[in-house]
């Protein structure tokens, strides 16, 4: 297993290497620079502005600029915002926090959601509660999470109020006080919800085919033979069976939550890494744009990394090849 | 496999002897209610979206200031959006544009995932180990992420319409080729592709001929589920801002004027028919696709 962990991480370096390639590729083929945002508007001289472009570099060769970019940035420089003129990286210090938050919140959602409606409907398939749980696994899985989200709003922020619309924390409240926590997982719990919809669908179906596939084994069928509780059978003997599959999509929401924090973040105008990622290409802010989507494929990266080795821990067959 | 679909045939048609697996699928998906309904509303939403402007009169790009964000009446079915137009003509074009978006990504990416799939799965060795560590480097990168970085470089280059296309297309073939690959490895193991090829058939025959007719029920599959994916791809997109430019009406485009709250809380009927509309469309396109899986699977026996 340690074997198989090493060679996969190290997979990972090429691949961070060639997407940083295509990275700096875009950044540069992107119309304009940002040296639009690094000197002073008003001066309009001509030679001004050419001095600047070659004490910014930009003047030099393609490779070498390549160069200076992802030697800073892998020392954790990844510029200056040319909009807000601060470093890159302290804005996406300071909005990551609140993506984790709210991809944390939407896992656990979608966790909680997918046991209990995954075992009901395992354990009573073909009854009207099983029914009713497909019906909205349908939904779920065929509803775009933007108009999701847009109904969600429309219902439960404006016209029954349960939730605020947008935000993340009631800034009037101090960091820090149970209040401000409290403000904080009733700003997060609609869009986690929305964000985790169609991971629960797909979590309680395969929960929910998993334990009747497994009633029909034959572990099942000898503890039944031996007496023991039908409770028990369900809910220590299936379900310890049931349960390591799934272990594996773990990996698969990372990536899920990365496409998915972009516009829900933007529907509930939750400021996170996806709501900044657009900001920036909308403003053309090159640094924190390069900078978040380095992140944001670092993310998708780590993310098949982690299914690939749940993959391995759960089934010993993949680790050999 | 062969074996299989012949035994099946005999049992759940007893009467007609002979029918082709085509035949029997045609037959299993009529008698499927909620497929033929879904096919019904599909056909419906494409016929009134395409005679779009032979069913309305209305101007969709003239701004009317004298008409802003008027409610449903009878002269304007649907009312009217912010800068006066006439949601319900909207509607109908924005189906249009929808729709060719959707169709034409989801046949770029068949074609591309196909003929990648089925080279890398036909010849094998270093040419397969090479296309598919490109398909997984092209799979890699976060969609999404990327359609907006590249719609953001080439949008304002060309037809903002055909280069959305064309980038979403170039980012999503990878799963195509993948499956197809995976099918073709298994097809090409049959005896009569041993004996097309001993017979001198050349490879481009041996593919198209004899391995794709027998991976053609998957990719027919995989093209349903695409179609649907694509058009929530194209709306999305759009909703975000970063998808058909904003002059072209598009379910999406008309979504996004619900980003603004006082659309979405007091005029609830500018964003509800483009939702609808996209919901029921990728429901009904998602039931024709179950619809044909359970038809086209010889195991099957509804």
């Amino acid at each position: 297993m340690l074997k198989y962990t090493i060679r996969r991480v190290l997979g990972m370096i090429p691949m961070l290497f060639l997407i940083s390639i295509v990275v700096f590729s875009l950044a540069k083929l992107m119309p304009g620079d940002s040296l639009s945002g690094e000197i002073d508007p008003s001066n309009t001289d001509p030679q001004y502005i050419s001095e600047m472009r070659e004490k910014l570099g930009y003047n030099d060769p393609v490779h070498e600029q390549y160069f200076r970019w992802i030697t800073n940035f892998v020392q954790g420089d990844f510029g200056k915002s040319t909009r807000y003129k601060i470093p890159a990286s302290e804005i996406i210090a300071e909005r990551l926090p609140n993506t984790i938050f709210l991809g944390m919140m939407s896992l656990l959602i979608t966790y909680v959601f997918a046991f209990f409606m995954g075992s009901f409907a395992g354990r009573k398939p073909y009854t009207l509660g099983d029914n009713i749980i497909s019906t909205f696994n349908y939904i779920g899985l065929a509803l775009p999470s933007f108009i999701a989200g847009v109904f969600a709003i429309y219902i439960f922020a404006f016209n029954l109020g349960w939730f605020p619309s947008n935000g993340s924390v009631n800034i009037s409240l101090e960091p820090g006080t149970l209040d401000y926590w409290l403000s904080r997982i009733h700003h997060v719990l609609l869009p986690a919800i929305v964000l985790g919809a169609l991971s629960t669908a797909s979590y309680t179906q395969f929960l929910r085919n998993d334990i009747i596939e497994n009633t029909r084994k034959d572990y099942v069928r000898t503890a039944r033979a031996k007496g023991t509780p039908e409770s028990k059978i369900y809910n220590t003997h299936i379900m310890r069976n049931s349960i390591i599959p799934l272990v594996t999509f773990l990996g698969i929401d990372i990536g899920v939550l990365v496409g998915g924090a972009i516009i829900t973040e933007t529907i509930f105008t939750y400021p996170g890494i996806g709501q900044l990622f657009l900001n920036s290409v909308t403003q053309r802010d090159y640094p924190v744009l390069m900078a978040v989507t380095m992140l944001l494929s670092f993310l998708t990266l780590f993310g098949n990394l982690v299914a690939d080795l749940l993959y391995g821990l759960v089934d010993p067959r993949i680790r050999l090849d | 496999m062969q074996v299989n679909t012949v035994k099946e045939t005999r049992i759940t048609t007893k009467a007609v002897k002979g029918s082709s697996p085509w035949a029997i699928a045609r037959r299993k998906f009529l008698k499927n209610k909620l497929a033929m309904t879904s096919l019904g509303f599909l056909v419906f939403v494409a016929i009134v979206s395409f005679l779009a402007p032979y069913i309305t009169t209305q101007d969709i790009a003239r701004v009317n200031i004298g008409k802003m964000s008027l409610a449903p009446s009878s002269e304007h079915w649907l009312g009217t959006d912010k800068s006066g137009r006439d949601v319900f003509t909207r509607l109908l074009y924005g189906g249009r544009i929808s729709l060719i978006v959707g169709l034409s990504c989801t046949g770029l990416v068949i074609i591309l995932g196909t003929i990648v799939g089925a080279i890398a799965g036909y010849f094998g060795g270093i040419i397969d180990s090479m296309l598919m560590r490109f398909t997984d480097f092209v799979l890699t990168f976060p969609f999404i992420v990327f359609v907006i970085v590249l719609n953001a470089i080439f949008g304002g280059q060309l037809n903002g319409l055909w280069i959305l296309i064309l980038v979403i297309s170039f980012l999503s073939w990878g799963s195509v080729a993948r499956i197809v690959r995976s099918k073709i490895l298994a097809e090409k193991e049959n005896e009569y592709i041993l004996a097309a090829i001993s017979i001198g058939g050349s490879p481009f025959k041996v593919i198209v001929k004899h391995l794709l007719p027998n991976v053609m029920s998957t990719i027919i599959v995989q093209a349903t589920i695409l179609f649907a994916t694509m058009i929530v791809v194209e709306s999305g997109l759009s909703y975000l801002g970063f998808g058909v430019p904003a002059e072209i009406p598009s379910w999406g485009n008309m979504l996004s004027s619900a980003n603004e709250p006082d659309v979405l809380q007091g005029k609830p009927w500018i964003w509800i028919p483009p939702a609808l509309a996209i919901t029921f469309t990728i429901l009904s396109i998602n039931f024709i696709g179950e619809g044909l899986k359970d038809a086209l699977n010889p195991r099957s026996r509804r």
